[in-house]
């Protein structure tokens, strides 16, 4: 009995070693077929860096367009503005009703003489505006500046000016909220443009990832193509499918792990590159670099996965047809 | 050693069969010519004898292995037994001499020990010896065929089939070719071996089958060839 567990332990390790030693010889081939084939190999992982770098590119500038969009909803002014005379106690009533809205995120308020004090450290340089400011009447209204959740849906906000009592007694009434009349279609609109933009955004990143998923796959099936004439051969004197493929996979893992770390560099210095004229055009692309610096390891490991997965499922795909016996 | 037995291959139902009820039997150790015109059915029996084909009926058995029980996970335990050798030498262009004959062994899983002590055997016995490290494009068409035969031989297969392997070689190349065969049938090796050669096959003065319109019209123990039918 146990001379016969013996030998069933030891076929069991030795189909092990097997194994192992096919799974050697096959990494050697692929990295054998990537040397040596050097213009397929050039091609190949060129064609893998542009797809990378367009992936890398395409969630780098998502994710500005996200940190711009965000920008400039925070930006969107939606202002109440009050009585120059409004007192303390009714405006503390005002925000604390108005944090109790669920579409409302932030409540804050300028009192008249912040804003006369802003409007003065604005103008600081502009004398005949100071002078002028300090002849007239005050005139600043207090403002209730209110943050929104989504910036297209201020019904809720509508109703609140139209029958919250504090309010109405305490409202300015030669000026409208900015959300209301004629200030209201300018907001809409440029909340229709941040929508449209973001969605725009998060489609286009889409289709530019399966285009270049797509020239990847056309590459290496091309490549493999041109050496259908080695599997047919691979086949007849008995190699099995994965002996066959598996040299295929691990030069595909290699053109993703070298078209990754290219991307990653080439992306990264893009993103250096571009910040300042970018900043110039009000596109925030501070929060992104300063993502893809505290992360970079995670981001060069990310990029390298979604080379070799590309790689390898082109590659599986490819050889598919013609491994059939 | 290879038995068919009233085997047919039709590719599509209107067409004619390439092969119409052959039957055939070879002896271990024989060396056999099959001769016959372009499409007498050669290539199709081949492919059939290496399984890249089924037959549409009739039965094939192989170094005692039933096709008909074959199932196609097992096609590549089949190909390994079989020595094959084409006209076009199908090696691997980016792989020198001693890894395209290495490479029979490594997808067998033998060791690299056992692959180190074999190779240089079999190279040798194909009078290769120096030129391990050459590409196929640094080689002759000679040459090249000799590696493909030193592939198709390496494992020590039982039969070993040599489909045109003087077709693309000169008379003094084609004949290195076959006395390398002989060599082989030599030592033990079935050898099925199909050219257009007229002079090959007469003078070897071995067992000729020749093939016409996808049958056999003859098969002699000592035959010879005249181009377009056997005499």
């Amino acid at each position: 009995m146990a001379r016969k567990l013996d030998a069933k332990a030891f076929a069991q390790q030795k189909r092990k070693r097997r194994q192992w030693l096919t799974f050697i010889r096959m990494c050697r081939y692929g990295v054998n077929n990537f040397s040596r084939n050097a213009w397929l190999t050039i091609a190949a992982t060129a064609v893998m860096t542009i797809t990378l770098l367009i992936v890398f590119a395409t969630l780098a500038a998502r994710s500005t367009l996200v940190t711009t969009v965000e920008d400039i909803r925070d930006k969107v002014d939606m202002s109440i503005y009050l009585k120059t005379d409004v007192e303390d106690g009714a405006v503390e009533t005002i925000r604390s009703d108005l944090k109790q809205l669920s579409s409302v995120t932030d409540v804050s308020y300028v009192s008249p003489e912040e804003a006369r004090a802003d409007f003065a450290k604005q103008n600081g340089k502009n004398a005949d505006t100071l002078s002028a400011l300090n002849e007239a009447v005050n005139k600043f209204p207090g403002t209730i500046r209110v943050s929104l959740v989504d910036i297209n849906d201020t019904k809720q906000l509508d109703d609140f000016v139209k029958n919250n009592e504090t309010l109405k007694a305490n409202i300015d009434p030669d000026r409208k909220p900015s959300f209301a009349g004629e200030r209201r279609t300018a907001i809409q609109n440029i909340a229709r443009t941040v929508t449209f933009a973001d969605r725009a955004g998060l489609i286009g990143s889409i289709v530019f990832i399966a285009i270049s998923s797509l020239i990847v796959f056309n590459t290496i099936r091309m490549a493999i193509f041109n050496r259908k004439d080695e599997i047919e051969m691979m086949k007849l004197i008995g190699a099995d499918k994965s002996f066959i493929r598996g040299p295929f996979i691990v030069e595909a893992i290699v053109y993703g792990f070298i078209a990754a770390i290219i991307a990653t560099g080439l992306g990264m210095l893009g993103l250096f590159s571009a910040r300042s004229k970018l900043l110039d055009y009000g596109i925030a692309i501070g929060p992104t670099i300063d993502y893809a610096v505290a992360y970079i390891g995670f981001i060069l490991l990310g990029m390298i996965l979604l080379g070799a997965i590309i790689g390898v499922v082109s590659s599986l795909l490819a050889t598919r047809r013609y491994l059939k016996i | 050693m290879i038995l068919l037995d009233r085997v047919t291959k039709t590719y599509g139902k209107s067409m004619k069969p390439a092969l119409s009820r052959i039957s055939l039997h070879v002896e271990p150790r024989e060396f056999v010519i099959l001769v016959g015109t372009s499409g007498a059915g050669k290539s199709t029996l081949l492919k059939l004898l290496t399984r890249e084909e089924k037959p549409t009926s009739g039965k094939i058995v192989v170094g005692g292995i039933d096709y008909d029980h074959l199932k196609d996970k097992h096609i590549p335990l089949l190909r390994r037994k079989i020595g094959v050798v084409f006209q076009d030498f199908k090696l691997l262009p980016q792989r020198t001499v001693y890894e395209n004959v290495a490479f029979a062994l490594e997808i067998a899983g033998m060791t690299n020990r056992e692959i180190k002590s074999t190779v240089p055997k079999v190279i040798e016995l194909v009078g290769l010896t120096g030129k391990e490290k050459s590409f196929p494009h640094q080689l002759s068409g000679g040459e090249r065929q000799r590696v493909a035969i030193a592939r198709a031989v390496v494992r020590q297969p039982k039969i070993l089939i040599a489909d045109e392997p003087t077709g693309n070689l000169d008379p003094k190349h084609s004949w290195d070719i076959v006395r390398l065969l002989e060599k082989i049938n030599h030592y033990g090796t079935t050898v099925l071996l199909t050219t257009h050669n007229v002079e090959i096959v007469n003078k070897l003065k071995r067992r000729v089958v020749t093939l016409d319109h996808g049958k056999i019209t003859s098969d002699q123990a000592q035959g010879s060839y005249r181009q377009g039918r056997a005499a």
